[in-house]
């Protein structure tokens, strides 16, 4: 089986997100990135496929320079060849990465295309749509089970209260969420594989970008708790505060 | 060590001679090997998040098997055996870092990672043969077998030229027959490969039988080998600690590491190579643990202020900021210099080990003490990480020790009047000989030096003050030299100060080419931080030495002698108190 598995570099969890001085994107300097966790999701399902049906791994990555250790990351993990899509600044429109990943994948023969459900940066969550559209395939998001045989998809998707199932044909796009496995870490011997493989570098196929983003804005600080009193006789106090000053009541 | 290293920094600093050369640039990983390390860093937090949970191994007092598998099959037993072995090739600082990383998540699989690698097979890559390495490194590598480093016996820790361990040469059956007990040794009950050092009779060219030590792989199928029960520690709980037992083993001719009777400097260059692993773990410890420090005293409000409005508070985290930087930037130049090649890098390793152990363990203290009470609950990680850290300043050569051979291997060859004095000197501290003839030599061609190169004009008055008092520091050095001749080496409490003032200048030395080298890299605005920590550092580094130094000449030493004599003849403190006769 011939896997394709986008991936996205994205600041780490515990990131404490600041912005540049002219509030119009974040700043970067002491950002620490990871793998999109989402991704490796997909990651670990292609190599599972793999093992199970043979066949060969690609990651594909569009980002800037930095994002080849996301890319390694992935090969690390235990993917065979990958493919960075290259670009001076992430774009701000799902459409234009769709786009650009289209460009790419749509001659590279794939059974199956993979990715995370969404990025955890931008949370979008737009794209494993938009490329079924544009590559006019199947695409089935949100996936916590799937289930391949011969080129019969079954995969079942979280959606509001309850589980759906889908079936559909390979060639076919599913987005990954949480559950549908356990991503393997990535070995010392895995590490030292994705040392020796060469990434394909090529610059991106770049559409308009039709999203101006404006400005950022923190959020609004939260104002510290209070503490009224500790027993019935507080209570009086405690909504009239919440009445006059919280005015939540 | 290739004979032909280049003297020591702080050596040539004891002669005045200041090779600036050696620390400027400030070492730089390489970029490739950065990024790796990257990858390997990730994937030990990923599983140390799912799977190593420290209280439940302090508590339990040991490393869970799911733990143990889970981190041979990722590899971490091979960190530093080179590729073709098996292993994943890390260079010295990238070694020293991933032991500061798993150090700054859990002390008992530090020391258990670095019992193994750090000491437990560092003799057989330093000194096997390819056919040993061959034989044994793939299996280190991956796990299958664990390394430990067997030196220490009942009657000989400080002292470890003083072990009983024999090897006796069987010549018609081409084995030695090994007996000998070994004590308090990492990795003993979980371990298979032993690098052993025993004694073994040998004939000198002048026909006289000597013993002299040789290092030993021992395994722990071998016939006669057994282990003693697990001893029940204050801390590093969960890393296995236990005596181990040679009785009538036979161990092949093959089986022995580097020339037989070398094995005393097998023995010391394994453990100079192995103190910046622990340097490294220390450090790990205390940055651990100031993350949920600095979380609450930001948040708990004593006198409606937050406890990180108080002054008092404010010293102890400046303090332990600082500390660690200056410390961490000896590490790594120190690794540096190791990943060179060519330079004698055995004194600043014991700089390191020592200062970084105690400002790991000061910080700590300091961490515990700020969130108060709660530090001496169990269900905090303060104690815990207080009760691992403390043995760093025993093992790995006690903190005395590495003072006296900071000192004394310092001054050794220290100008001409050592000329007459050098044998005496190498006498007792035989092992201390870590330098080459070659170094002295190279030493000797140089001229006195009274400046560095120039640095960044922001960091211009720490490096006078480093010059000032290295100059001194020489000074000193040679007066002490002078004044007690070969008494030197039981002068112990002004080596003691002689080594605190050369590690406060390597210290001082070490910020500013850190920050120097930053500054070029930044820019002066992005370092604000760096260089305030390089001045203040400086400023307090120059202070402590100067105290150290006038301590030379001027001291209480000889009453201090004479009231610890008086008091251990006396077995108790007999000084009492109003209706407190009855002595405690
Ligand atoms: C948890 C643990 C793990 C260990 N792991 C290993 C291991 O894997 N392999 C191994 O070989 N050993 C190991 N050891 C042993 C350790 O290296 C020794 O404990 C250490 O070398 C000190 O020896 P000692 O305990 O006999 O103390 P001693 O040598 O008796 O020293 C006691 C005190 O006297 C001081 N002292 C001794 N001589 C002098 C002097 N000349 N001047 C001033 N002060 C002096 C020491 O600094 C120390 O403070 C381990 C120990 C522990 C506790």
């Amino acid at each position: 089986m011939n896997i394709a598995v986008c991936v996205k570099q994205v600041p780490d969890t515990e990131t404490k997100v600041k912005l540049t001085e002219d509030k119009k994107a974040v700043d970067e300097s002491e950002i620490n990135f990871i793998l999109n966790p989402y991704d490796e999701f997909a990651v670990e399902e292609a190599l599972q496929l793999k093992e199970k049906y043979d066949g060969e791994v690609t990651v594909i990555s569009l980002g800037p320079d930095r994002i080849s250790s996301a890319i390694r990351s992935a090969l690390a993990m235990g993917a065979d060849k990958a493919i960075h899509l290259q670009v001076d600044e992430n774009p701000q429109d799902p459409n234009v990465v769709a786009n650009a990943l289209a460009a790419e994948l749509k001659n590279g023969g794939y059974d199956l295309i993979l990715l995370g459900k969404q990025a955890i940066d931008d949370d979008h969550t737009q794209v494993p749509s938009i490329l079924g559209e544009k590559l006019g395939l199947p695409s089935v998001t949100v996936v916590i089970k799937l289930n391949i045989d011969g080129d019969k998809v079954v995969a079942e998707r979280e959606i509001d209260g309850a589980h759906e199932i889908v079936e559909c044909t390979l060639p076919a796009i599913i987005s990954t969420q949480r559950g549908l496995n356990e991503p393997r870490y990535a070995s010392l011997k895995g590490i030292m594989r994705a040392k020796k493989i060469q990434i394909e570098q090529k610059p991106a196929q770049l559409s308009d970008d039709q999203l101006n983003i404006i400005g950022f804005e923190y959020p609004p600080q939260k104002n510290p708790g209070k503490i009224v009193g500790d027993s019935a006789d507080a209570v009086p106090e405690l909504l009239r505060l919440l009445h006059e000053e919280a005015k939540v009541i | 060590m290739p004979s032909k290293a280049l003297p020591s920094f702080s050596k040539a600093l004891f002669s005045g001679i200041l090779l600036d050369e050696l620390l400027f640039p400030y070492p730089k990983m390489d970029k490739e090997e950065a990024e790796n390390l990257k990858l390997v860093q990730e994937t030990f937090k990923k599983f140390a998040d799912d799977k190593i949970d420290s209280q439940k191994i302090d508590e339990e007092a040991h490393i869970p098997d799911e733990v143990m598998n889970g981190l041979k099959e990722l590899g971490f037993m091979g960190l530093s055996v080179p590729e073709k072995y098996g292993g994943f090739g890390l260079s010295n600082t990238g070694y020293v870092k991933m032991l500061e990383f798993i150090g700054g998540t859990d002390p008992s699989v530090a020391i258990m990672l670095g019992g193994h690698q750090s000491i437990g097979y560092k003799a057989l890559i330093l000194y096997g043969t390819d056919e040993q390495k061959k034989k044994y490194l793939p299996k280190l590598a991956s796990g299958e077998m664990v390394a430990s480093y067997c030196l220490t016996e009942p009657g000989a820790g400080s002292d470890a030229a003083g072990i009983q361990s024999k090897a006796v040469r069987d010549e018609k059956r081409g084995v030695y027959i090994l007996n000998g007990n070994k004590q308090w040794i990492t990795n003993a009950g979980i371990a298979d490969f032993l690098t052993v050092f025993a004694k073994e009779p040998i004939t000198d060219k002048d026909g006289k039988v000597k013993e002299k030590i040789s290092a030993f792989i021992v395994t722990r199928d071998m016939k006669g080998v057994s282990v003693g029960k697990e001893e029940n520690k204050l801390g590093l709980k969960g890393s296995s600690t236990a005596s181990l037992f040679f009785e009538d083993v036979e161990v092949p001719f093959e089986n022995v590491i580097g020339e037989p009777g070398k094995g005393f400097k097998v023995a010391m260059n394994v453990l100079n190579a192995g103190r910046l692993g622990l340097s490294g773990g220390s450090l790990g410890a205390l940055k651990h643990v100031m993350r949920p420090a600095l979380a609450h005293i930001k948040e708990r409000r004593q006198f409606g202020k937050t406890l990180s409005e108080f002054e008092m508070i404010k010293e102890k985290v400046a303090q332990m900021t600082i500390d660690l930087f200056a410390t961490e930037s000896m590490i790594y130049l120190t690794s540096g210099l190791m990943d060179r090649g060519d330079v004698d890098y055995s004194l600043e390793a014991a700089m390191c080990k020592v200062r970084a152990t105690e400002v790991a363990w000061n910080g700590i203290n300091e961490c515990l003490q700020m969130v108060g009470g709660l530090g001496f609950m169990k269900e905090y990680p303060y104690q815990r990480l207080m009760r691992d850290g403390r043995v760093n300043m025993i093992f790995e050569g006690t903190n005395e020790i590495l003072r006296m051979f900071i000192t004394l291997a310092g001054i050794r060859d220290e100008g001409e009047y050592l000329k007459k004095i050098g044998e005496a000197l190498k006498g007792p501290i035989k092992g201390f000989g870590v330098l080459t003839d070659y170094a002295t030599q190279w030493l000797k061609d140089r001229v006195m030096t009274e400046h560095i190169r120039d640095v960044h004009p922001s960091l211009a008055n720490a490096k006078v003050q480093f010059e000032t008092w290295a100059k001194n520091t020489h000074f000193s050095a040679e007066r002490f030299i002078m004044h007690h001749g070969k008494n030197v080496i039981y002068r112990e409490m002004r080596q003691e100060r002689l080594a605190n003032a050369a590690i406060d200048l390597f210290g001082m030395i070490s910020t500013i080419s850190r920050v120097d080298s930053l500054i070029a890299e930044k820019g002066e605005e992005k370092c604000k931080h760096e260089i305030m920590i390089a001045n203040v550092f400086a400023d307090q580094a120059w202070r402590r030495v100067r105290r150290n130094l006038l301590m030379m000449d001027s001291n209480a030493d000889r009453q201090m002698g004479e009231l610890s004599d008086f008091m251990v003849k006396q077995g108790f403190y007999p000084f009492a108190t109003e209706s407190m006769e009855i002595l405690l």
